[in-house]
């Protein structure tokens, strides 16, 4: 079976964890900042980051029917929160890999997510798998 | 920027409330293409990597995307405010078959060192003089 992550070169970087700052000294942090952000600048010029942002701490979790529900969070200071992404546009996976082990948070705790960028919803995906040809728009 | 959770929304869906969810998706997100709120979107392929640990020598298969806290896409939003982007958030038509939206404003500057004003200053400055070294590197 065909997936389209085998010939896809668009891959996320999600950063997981953004309370890598415990614990180090200034000195330390704003070394990790600065590399970073070099990092990214490097990344940009040479084609292989299309973009990417840190992501603000406070947020919100939206859910259930008609989105009744709306929570603060997600709890951002943890070693699972979204911190911030890159939009990679690379070779091939082991590319993104290599990319994403750069990144200068790993050594204080941070986490990085590599997943690639789907040009069809896995939802449509599936539907198609189950029933090919009933689903009207499914290949759109 | 939106990170949509639960990507196995579908599981128990007939084929006809599949498509008729499928159908309000796009009319949803071609609506809001349409007043200009979109800037960017796109599913996510369920496999990925994690990398951790110095040097990143930890890459294993994940992150399992069978759970309900998986991120299965995003979309990069052109909202007013927080509230703007909740209400938008609040929209999506998929939210009655259990997934959840996370909404979180998109930052031109690392939090991090807003946790630290004291770097603030001395970051901003020689953050140019070390760019200015790596592109000579």
């Amino acid at each position: 079976m065909n997936t389209s992550s085998e010939t896809t070169s668009d891959y996320l970087l999600l950063f997981r964890g953004n309370v890598w700052d415990r614990g180090l000294s200034p000195a330390q942090i704003q070394k990790v900042v600065a590399d970073w952000m070099a990092w990214f600048e490097r990344l940009k010029a040479e084609g292989k980051c299309l973009g990417g942002h840190p992501l603000g701490e406070e947020g919100k979790v939206v859910s259930g029917k008609q989105g009744r529900t709306v929570a603060d969070g997600p709890f951002a200071e943890s070693k699972e929160a979204i911190g911030g992404y890159f939009y990679l546009h690379v070779a091939d996976e082991n590319e993104a890999i290599e990319i994403a082990r750069q990144c200068p948070g790993l050594e204080y705790g941070a986490v990085v997510e590599v997943r690639p960028v789907a040009d069809v919803c896995s939802i449509k995906q599936r539907a198609m798998e189950y029933s090919p040809g009933e689903l009207a728009g499914a290949n759109a | 920027m939106l990170l949509f959770r639960g990507p196995h929304w579908d599981r128990g869906l007939s084929t006809d409330e599949l498509q008729q969810a499928i159908d309000k998706v796009m009319a949803w997100f071609e609506g809001l293409n349409k007043r200009g709120k979109i800037k960017g979107a796109q599913p996510l392929g369920g496999q990925g990597r994690v990398v951790s640990g110095t040097d990143g020598r930890f890459v294993v298969d994940g992150p399992f995307t069978e759970t309900k806290e998986a991120v299965g896409g995003y979309l990069v939003l052109q909202a007013d405010s927080l509230d703007d982007a909740v209400e938008i958030a609040q929209s999506m038509p998929t939210l009655r078959y259990g997934i959840s939206v996370e909404v979180r404003p998109i930052l031109a500057e690392c939090p991090i060192l807003q946790r630290h004003p004291e770097l603030v200053r001395r970051a901003t400055d020689r953050t140019a003089e070390e760019l200015w070294v790596a592109a000579a590197a």
